[in-house]
């Protein structure tokens, strides 16, 4: 009957821990001269720390298939946006 | 006011309870996946402008308060943690501590604010606000200007939306002092949190995009 099953306290806490060590690394990281690659691994990191928010806080981990669906769809349609948008600009 | 036991509040439309909740966590899906586009389209206005004019970019994101900034951004994972926390303790029913977490993101919301408003303050007197003083030397101030046109209007957005969870949130301390969820019925704290999450991974995007352009 419950279909929201109820996470250990201790889960969110490790997904906290974690996202605030994602935090030290990706302010940290900023500040080696590493090029292009700092951008990239600033995404990296935010991509991740997204992904810890919304599979653990939202409860995408324990979801339906169709709600994971729903999720995707917005990200989906961005990237196609931003996607779209960016052929243009970067083929000019 | 004696509290009814696991009493479930069924709209006509729905056929039983389970029904009511898939409706309800689709839905606020749908809802975010709108939420995602609008700030997609100032994303995607942003990716553009760094790819044309990537050096006044680097030289603005410097001139932004990255101290405060990387504050700000554990202060709203933070408020994360104590919503994710208030919603598992309103589905196991224990209703002090629920309103305990609730305050506490209430609290961490306004932080964030109060942070933010600072930052806006120091841009203020830094002569960084486009529009109404803005002035940087140098042949690149028309591009340095753009990048702070993104960082008001990302961080302005964010915060309206910052303002409404604060507005949710309390919302359902006061239902929750009037015991309006059970066990049996949470949905919209269960909402509301997830709305916070969102407003949340927008900003985890914003500040490595706002504040850690190039910091090396």
């Amino acid at each position: 009957m419950i279909r929201h099953p109820v996470a250990a306290a201790q889960t969110y806490v490790l997904v906290w821990i974690a996202l605030l060590v994602l935090l030290a690394l990706t302010l940290g990281s900023a500040y080696l001269p590493l090029g292009w690659l700092n951008g990239a691994i600033n995404l990296a990191i935010a991509v991740a720390k997204a992904l810890l928010v919304m599979f653990f806080f939202m409860h995408l981990r324990s979801s339906h298939y169709v709600l994971r669906i729903a999720a995707s769809a917005g990200f989906f349609w961005l990237a196609i946006l931003i996607g779209l948008s960016l052929s243009d600009f970067l083929a000019r | 006011m004696p509290p009814v036991a696991d009493a479930v509040v069924l709209s006509r439309q729905f056929d039983d309870a389970e029904q009511q909740r898939s409706a309800a966590d689709l839905g606020i899906w749908i809802f975010l996946a709108t939420e995602i586009l609008f700030f997609g389209v100032l994303f995607a206005a942003y990716a553009i402008m760094r790819i044309r004019y990537p050096e006044a970019f680097a030289v603005a994101s410097r001139l932004t308060s990255v101290s405060l900034g990387s504050i700000n951004t554990g202060v709203l994972l933070t408020s994360s943690l104590t919503m994710a926390l208030a919603v598992r303790a309103t589905k196991l029913g224990a209703r002090k501590a629920s309103i305990a977490l609730l305050s506490a993101t209430l609290a961490l919301g306004i932080v964030f604010l109060a942070i933010k408003g600072t930052e806006y303050y120091l841009d203020y007197r830094d002569h960084l606000v486009p529009a109404l003083n803005f002035s940087h030397p140098g042949p690149q101030a028309g591009q340095v200007e753009i990048f702070f046109y993104m960082y008001f209007f990302m961080t302005g957005v964010h915060s309206l939306h910052m303002i409404a969870g604060i507005c949710l949130v309390g919302v359902m301390i006061a239902m929750a002092a009037r015991r309006a969820f059970s066990t049996a019925y949470y949905t919209p704290v269960e909402l509301s949190g997830m709305y916070w999450h969102l407003v949340d991974v927008v900003w985890i995007f914003l500040y490595p995009l706002l504040y850690l352009v190039s910091r090396s």
